[in-house]
Formats: C-alpha cells, structure tokens, sequence
C-alpha cells in the first residue's frame, strides 16, 4: 500500500494553497495514502492496448463560431463576484 | 581572463517558444470580444472568462482553424486528433486556478522553420504547437499594497510555439524568430503586432563545452527580434563567465531588461512547477477530417520561402529582397507580375517596389496596404523602358504617380512630358546644336578620346530636358562627328 511522508502532504497542500495544521497534515497523510492504495488496486489490470480515457461523454467537435455572444451580463454584476474591486478592477493582494 | 578569449570554446545551444496571439473575433472558450488593445479594464469578460463555478467553456471552431493554417505554415499538418488539458497553478490573473491548455495531444506535432543564415538555408524542426488560453493582466499601483486585475485578455486564444534546440548563435535566434513572425503574417493567423505583444518569445539558453548540454535558463516574455537576440547574447556570455569561474548554472527563468539590457533571475526551478495536468472533462476532443485538412491547405496562400526561391533569378541583392517580403503586398504582386511577364520586366518591376513604392510608404505618404499595384500598368510603363519610350530616371517619377493616384502610364508620361525623344530627326537637331557648342569636345572625340562621348550625351540629355533617348543620342553624335 501506498505510504505518504509528511512532505507528500506539505507539497500537496502548498500546490492547493491550503494551510494544514501538524494534526491535519497525519490525518491527511493516513487518508490520501488509503485513497492511494484504493486506487492502486487498478495496476493490476493489464492495460496494453487499453487508450486512456480522455471524456466519458464519447463527444468530440464540440465547437461554437467565432461569434460574440450577448451572455447578458454586466461588468458591474459581474465584478460584484469578486471579493473587492477599484475603478473597474479586480483587487487582489500585491503580487510583486 | 577574457570572455572573448574562451567564449569559442563553448557551444550555446537555443530552443525558442513562441506565443502567437490568433486572429480571432472572440476568445478561445467564450463568445466574447477579442481586441482588448483600447478597451476599458474588465469590460471584454463573462461568466467563463471570470471562471464561475458551472461555467461552460466552448471552444472557438475558427481558433482551430487559424492553429491548421499555422501547421501548414510550419510545413506540416494539424494532428487529426487533439484535445485538451487543464494546467493548474495559482495566481490572481488566473480565476479558474488552472489555464486550459493541450498537454500530451497538441494540435501541431513537428514541422520546421526554415531560416538563411549567412547565405545558408537551414530547416529549425518545430518540436509542437499547442492552443492555450491567455491570461489577464496585472498592474501594481505605485505606493499602493494591492495589485489590481484587468480580465479583458483572460482567455485570448494563443498559438504556443516549440522549437527543438537547435539554434547555436543569438543571431540564429533573431533570424529564426523574424521569420517565425513573417510565417504567422503569411498565414494570417495572428495580427503579429509586436508592439500589442501578439508574438512573445521565451528563450531558452545553455552553454556546454562538450556534447552534453549545459544547464540552460528561461528568459521569457521578449517582445522583439533585437531583444531575442541581445538576450540570448547576454546569457551566452554570463553563463560562461559562470562556468569559467567555476560556478554553476542555475536552471531557473529569468526576465529581459531593456533599459539595462541584462538578463536578471525571476524564480528558481527549484520549486518547478507541479502543474498537475489531466483531461480537461469540458472541452471534448478535437477531430478533424481528411477533408477539412485538404480544405485548409488549399486555402493557403505562397509562403515567404517559395517567394525568395521565385525571386531568386530576378538576381535583387538581399535587403530588396527582405524589403518585399516584410511587406506581403509588395511580394505577393511581385509574385503575380513574375507569372505575366519576362524577367526583365520583374526584374525591373522589383527594384521599383523595393526602393521607389518602400521610400513613399517609409516617409509615411502611403502604406502598402493603400498603394495602388496594378500589374498591367506596372507591366506597361516597365515595356515603355525597354522600348525607349521613357527614360528609367522618368520612369521612377511616374511609378510614384501611379501608386498613388493610378492611371494609364502612357497618358502620364505624356501629360508630364517625360516620352523619349526617340525619333531621329528631333534629336538630330539637339545634336547639331551641342555638338556646334562644345567643338572641343568633339575635336577630343575625333582624335580618339571616346570620355568626350560621355560628356556630349550629357549635354543631349540637359539640352533634352532629359528626353533624350541617350543610346540614340550616342548614335547620332558619333555619325555627326563622322566614327562610326
């Protein structure tokens, strides 16, 4: 069965942008290593001439022309979806 | 130690990606407009470009179709099967926490480039293409702790270039990115405006004194020929200065100065990106038909390389040729006009576009998308100097005339006064007259010196206002003086 170290799950929660206290990080790590050897069961099965699945839908082409569309929506009910906005602008903590 | 000392002993090896902005009215996944180059802040964006949850992408049928024109721009075909991956990472000017972009199935597998070097053509192997979406943009207030973000350009349909590493010198990758700019031009896929960044280039720079490569670096986002190529010089030369100190290369990406022109370290790879790729569920794969191919390639017009190969027994010295093909009007008439007429005329068609038409387009008085390129016209006035109706000199003012205002080129020269005098008998008059003026001259060329000659046709062609059929001019003054 799979086993996660610790800093499987550190790198893990760093990528998902999420803080994990010391408890949280051994829960995590006992659970996604069982999630992991759950899955795990599915290298057993030979897979040679098995093509990935891509969709389940069995779609493809699923195009639009190149027309603009009239969604019905505003800027300012739009941007009313962001947490904070100036002047037109989405306002987000300093990047640089 | 000298850089220029051991710099030889190093082999720098190059690969170049380029973003291709793509030509379309709206973006890659929403019915929304494209051209966000005047518009106010968040005012091109939707439910999709925002990423609301349940929002539905769909993909832009015409993003296809320019990606196929650019495959067979880089001498290849678009792949008949392709789909769709998610990339995550987080940053602000990204709202789904992840690009949607094609990671193991792009729409473009090999090709090639070809570039002339110093007189050498070599072929530059495309490694892939993919289609992604663009993000937003972010600006930073001055004094301010916040950064704002302007979503207009999230989702802009962007055509990624990959070359394989296999340019070796920062003039090899300034050719090789201008000519990738005049293929996405030719295949009018891409407004290629550099100035709006529709192309951007990341270059990717090693150094290596053996045959394994070095350890190489990223500068991205260069917005010009002259930044690829002052940037990969840059790197060259601070890599081996590392080296040569003994120090080691770090693999991470770095930024392009332009007011300092230096290179400086953006992040380390260190914390490489994990980007987590899988099959984006929303957008189903794409699939596309024998016949919508063939289609595609049809409809492609003649590319810069077999216009230098059609141009090439008109014998125009290199910068003609470069001027022609920088202007697709200019090239793509000269094209026509080789198909219609003899070599001479081409020829002579040729070095009209490339110097009178450029210098009147160059000053700014027109463009080469206003100037009026009529071939039987060009094609006349060319005759009218071949046959001595027109001096070359007379025949340059008049293509002024009719690139500007059109028109018959017999009837301009006429109303300009500028038809040779080719008919014996006025001429003979003109000649009486110089030769009775200059005796001395003519007493030199009878006693042998053929330099007076030059002189007395001069005098013609001053007496002439320039008219005068200069050869026959000759004619008449050495039957006057009585050589013959």
């Amino acid at each position: 069965m799979a086993k996660l170290s610790k800093e499987d799950v550190l790198k893990l929660a760093r990528l998902a942008k999420l803080h994990l206290s010391d408890d949280e990080v051994e829960e995590f790590r006992k659970e996604i290593s069982s999630i992991l050897g759950y899955v795990e069961q599915l290298r057993e099965i030979n897979l040679e001439n098995v093509k990935p699945t891509y969709q389940v839908t069995g779609l493809t082409n699923v195009m639009r022309s190149d027309d603009i569309i009239n969604y019905g929506q505003n800027q300012i009910e739009l941007l009313k979806n962001a947490p904070q906005s100036e002047s037109g602008q989405i306002k987000v903590r300093k990047i640089l | 130690m000298k850089i220029s000392d051991v710099i030889t002993e190093y082999t720098p090896t190059i690969g170049i990606e380029c973003h291709v902005q793509l030509k379309t009215r709206t973006k890659l996944f929403a019915g929304v407009g494209n051209d966000a180059r005047e518009a106010e802040p968040n005012t091109l964006i939707s439910h999709i470009c925002l990423g609301m949850p349940g929002a539905l992408p769909v993909l832009n049928s015409e993003a296809v179709h320019l990606a196929s024109r650019a495959a067979f721009a880089l001498n290849t075909s678009p792949q008949k099967f392709s789909k769709f991956d998610r990339k995550h990472y987080f940053y602000p000017d990204l709202p789904k926490g992840y690009q949607i972009s094609q990671y193991d199935e792009p729409i473009i597998l090999g090709g090639y480039v070809e570039i002339n070097i110093n007189d050498r053509l070599r072929k530059i192997n495309i490694t892939r293409a993919h289609l992604e979406e663009d993000a937003g943009k972010s600006t930073h207030p001055a004094g301010k702790d916040y950064s704002l973000v302007d979503l207009n350009r999230a989702g802009t349909p962007l055509l990624e270039i990959v070359s394989e590493p296999e340019l070796h010198t920062a003039q090899e990758a300034k050719v090789y990115s201008k000519e990738l700019y005049l293929l996405m031009r030719y295949a009018d896929v891409s407004d290629a405006n550099l100035y709006y960044g529709n192309m951007r280039f990341d270059v990717n720079v090693s150094v290596s004194k053996s045959k394994e490569l070095g350890t190489r670096t990223e500068t991205k986002n260069l917005n010009s020929f002259r930044s690829v190529e002052k940037a990969v010089d840059y790197e060259i030369k601070r890599q081996v200065e590392l080296l040569e100190k003994g120090q080691k290369i770090l693999q991470e990406t770095r930024g392009w100065d332009d007011v300092k022109q230096k290179t400086f370290s953006q992040r380390s790879k260190e914390d490489a990106h994990d980007y987590r790729y899988f099959p984006d569920p929303d957008i189903p794969p794409v699939v596309l038909d024998d016949k919508f191919i063939a289609r595609v390639k049809n409809e492609m017009p003649i590319m810069p390389s077999n216009l230098r190969k059609e141009f090439l027994p008109l014998n125009l010295d290199k910068s003609a040729i470069d001027t022609l093909i920088d202007s697709i009007n200019a090239a793509q008439f000269l094209h026509n006009v080789i198909s219609r007429t003899s070599t001479e005329n081409a020829k002579r068609i040729a070095v009209w576009l490339a110097v009178e038409v450029q210098s009147i387009v160059s000053t700014g008085e027109s463009t080469w998308e206003k100037v009026k390129l009529d071939i039987d016209s060009f094609i006349r006035l060319s005759e009218m100097v071949s046959n001595n109706e027109l001096s070359s000199t007379a025949a340059k003012s008049i293509v002024g005339e009719l690139i500007i205002n059109g028109g018959d080129p017999k009837k301009i020269a006429k109303d300009k006064n500028l038809l040779q005098l080719s008919d014996a008998s006025e001429l003979e008059e003109i000649v009486n007259k110089v030769i009775g003026d200059n005796s001395n001259a003519a007493q030199d060329v009878k006693s042998g010196e053929m330099k007076a000659v030059g002189f007395l046709v001069g005098q013609v062609m001053k007496a002439s206002g320039g008219k005068a059929n200069p050869n026959l001019a000759k004619e008449l003054i050495m039957k006057q003086i009585g050589i013959n």
